[in-house]
């Protein structure tokens, strides 16, 4: 696996510019197929990614979340 | 710190008697300009005869007072003026010198109050506006990256309102599941606007948050007139998570949409504006690109195949040609090898023959010499030995009849009838007895 991308964005536009050099032609068999393996990878951390923000929708509330950061925060508090 | 001075070492007029001083006060406030203000009422309350309350804005606050007797001329709507109100004010500053029970003051007088209008809050909302972007405050959240995937967003909100429920139905459809903090705040009142800084800058405290929506319905511009504040677009502003204002309708502009990274019409816009990935869209984009890149690499290996195919068969190729080309040489060479061969013998033993004649001769030479030498040598030995010489020399030699040396007495006897040869001719003579 190569290095794990920054971001979706940063990954899908690694991709992008990958398939544009496939898409040219001019990739040596080497060279495409180390593309093709990155590509690989950056698809299945794109579709993982989508994957996080696709299982469910998760509803939280702001005052809820800062009233457990306070009892969190309390001496003493479990 | 230098020491100070006592009153009576002062060089300045007076003293005056405190009362007359208040009195010329009061003449000289109450001879000032009359002008209208504009501004937010602030702790209303009433005594018996007027009306108390603040005039604020972000900058600053006045004092205000107005008979009520004036107040209840106006036609202002019942209940219209309360804390909150936009008000345009008529009136000038005042100065009550106080009484024996009664405490000086300083105030605005109204002596006309009528609720801001349109007009009037376009006019400040203006005014604001030219020096927000003056100040360059409408760029900075333009310039903050805005997450093509954010995982969770905050939304600052009515708790109650259409604004929740087209929001969510944006994301939906984007495809988008992820988490919502919602930060629920009133959307109009007075207090509107701290309380909905205060959302934002608790939501951008959560470090999961990548993104806030700001969203309210539409309404007159007094209705919005919460997300003009001052404040709370100068809090936007400044903020590092991207917000994303959505209040009122596209002709609604108010202040935060300008400070805002992205200003939209609608909640639902929003919606598409927090998650700017199309996830549905997004799922088929990765599909096409796996499909692209399964098609390139085998596209690749395909493409090259013949060639690879015709390279791996072309060492055979040349090695059959070779081969073949070998073998011809091989032939050929046999071929001209035997020629050569059969030349070169011929021409070996032609030249064998003439060294072999040459050295037979040279040898033939030599041998007849020595030979002839020897042959002498034999010859004179012989010739020694020879029984002609002898018998030059007086002796004789016995044969018997058949011509064979007789060389015993025994075979004399034997012979009976001999022949002695002399040097110069033979005799017969008959052996008679041996003695």
């Amino acid at each position: 696996m190569t290095e794990k991308p920054d971001s979706y964005e940063v990954a899908v536009e690694r991709l992008e510019q990958i398939i544009d050099r496939l898409d040219s032609g001019q990739a040596g068999l080497r060279e495409t197929l180390d593309l093709c393996r990155e590509g690989r990878d950056l698809v299945a951390y794109c579709s993982a990614e989508l994957d996080a923000v696709g299982e469910g929708l998760k509803e939280l509330k702001l005052d809820e979340l800062a009233e457990k950061l306070d009892a969190s925060a309390t001496p003493g508090a479990s | 710190m230098g020491k100070a001075l006592a009153p009576d070492r002062v060089s300045l007029p007076g003293p005056f008697a405190v009362g007359r001083y208040a009195r010329k006060l009061e003449e000289e406030m109450r001879r000032r300009a009359r002008v209208s203000l504009i501004g937010e009422v602030t702790g209303l309350s009433r005594s018996k005869a007027q009306a108390y309350f603040e005039l604020r804005d972000a900058e600053g606050a006045v004092p205000c007072t107005i008979w009520l007797n004036d107040l209840e001329k106006l036609d202002l709507p019942e209940g219209g003026l309360r804390d909150g109100t936009e008000v345009v004010i008529a009136g000038g500053p005042d100065y009550y010198r106080g009484g024996a029970h009664a405490s000086p003051s300083f105030s605005f007088r109204a002596t006309h109050i009528r609720l801001a209008g349109e007009g009037d809050l376009l006019a400040r909302l203006e005014a604001l506006r030219k020096q927000l972007k003056a100040e360059g405050l409408f760029e900075l959240q333009k310039q903050l990256a805005r997450p093509l995937l954010p995982k969770a967003i905050g939304v600052v909100t009515a708790e109650s309102g259409a604004a929740r429920r087209d929001l969510l139905a944006g994301l939906e459809r984007r495809g988008w599941r992820g988490t919502i903090v919602w930060a629920f705040a009133p959307v109009q009142d007075r207090h509107a606007a701290p309380r909905i800084a205060a959302a934002i800058q608790g939501l951008a405290a959560q470090p999961r948050v990548e993104a806030i929506v700001v969203s309210r319905g539409g309404g007159s511009l007094a209705d919005l007139w919460a997300f003009c504040d001052e404040t709370l677009c100068r809090t936007v502003a400044m903020l590092r998570v991207p917000v994303v204002s959505a209040v009122g309708h596209e002709r609604d502009s108010t202040l935060i949409d300008d400070v805002a990274a992205v200003a939209c019409s609608t909640p639902t816009h929003a919606a598409e504006a927090a998650v700017p990935l199309d996830c549905v869209a997004a799922r088929g984009d990765l599909e096409r690109s796996l499909a692209s890149l399964q098609r390139a690499a085998g596209g690749a290996v395909r493409a090259r195949t013949p060639h690879l195919v015709a390279l791996a068969r072309g060492p055979a190729r040349a090695l059959r040609r070779e081969q073949l080309a070998l073998n011809q040489k091989t032939r050929e060479i046999r071929a001209a090898s035997e020629r050569g061969v059969a030349e070169r013998l011929g021409f070996q033993r032609r030249l064998a023959t003439v060294v072999l004649e040459r050295a037979r001769r040279r040898a033939a030479g030599a041998e007849m010499d020595r030979r002839r030498t020897a042959l002498h040598r034999a010859e004179v030995a012989l010739r020694a030995h020879e029984p002609e010489r002898t018998l030059e020399r007086g002796y004789a030699l016995v044969e018997d009849r058949a011509g064979e040396p007789v060389i015993g007495a025994a075979g004399a006897v034997a012979a009976e009838r001999v022949k002695l040869r002399f040097a110069d001719g033979s005799v017969g003579a008959t052996i008679e007895e041996q003695e």
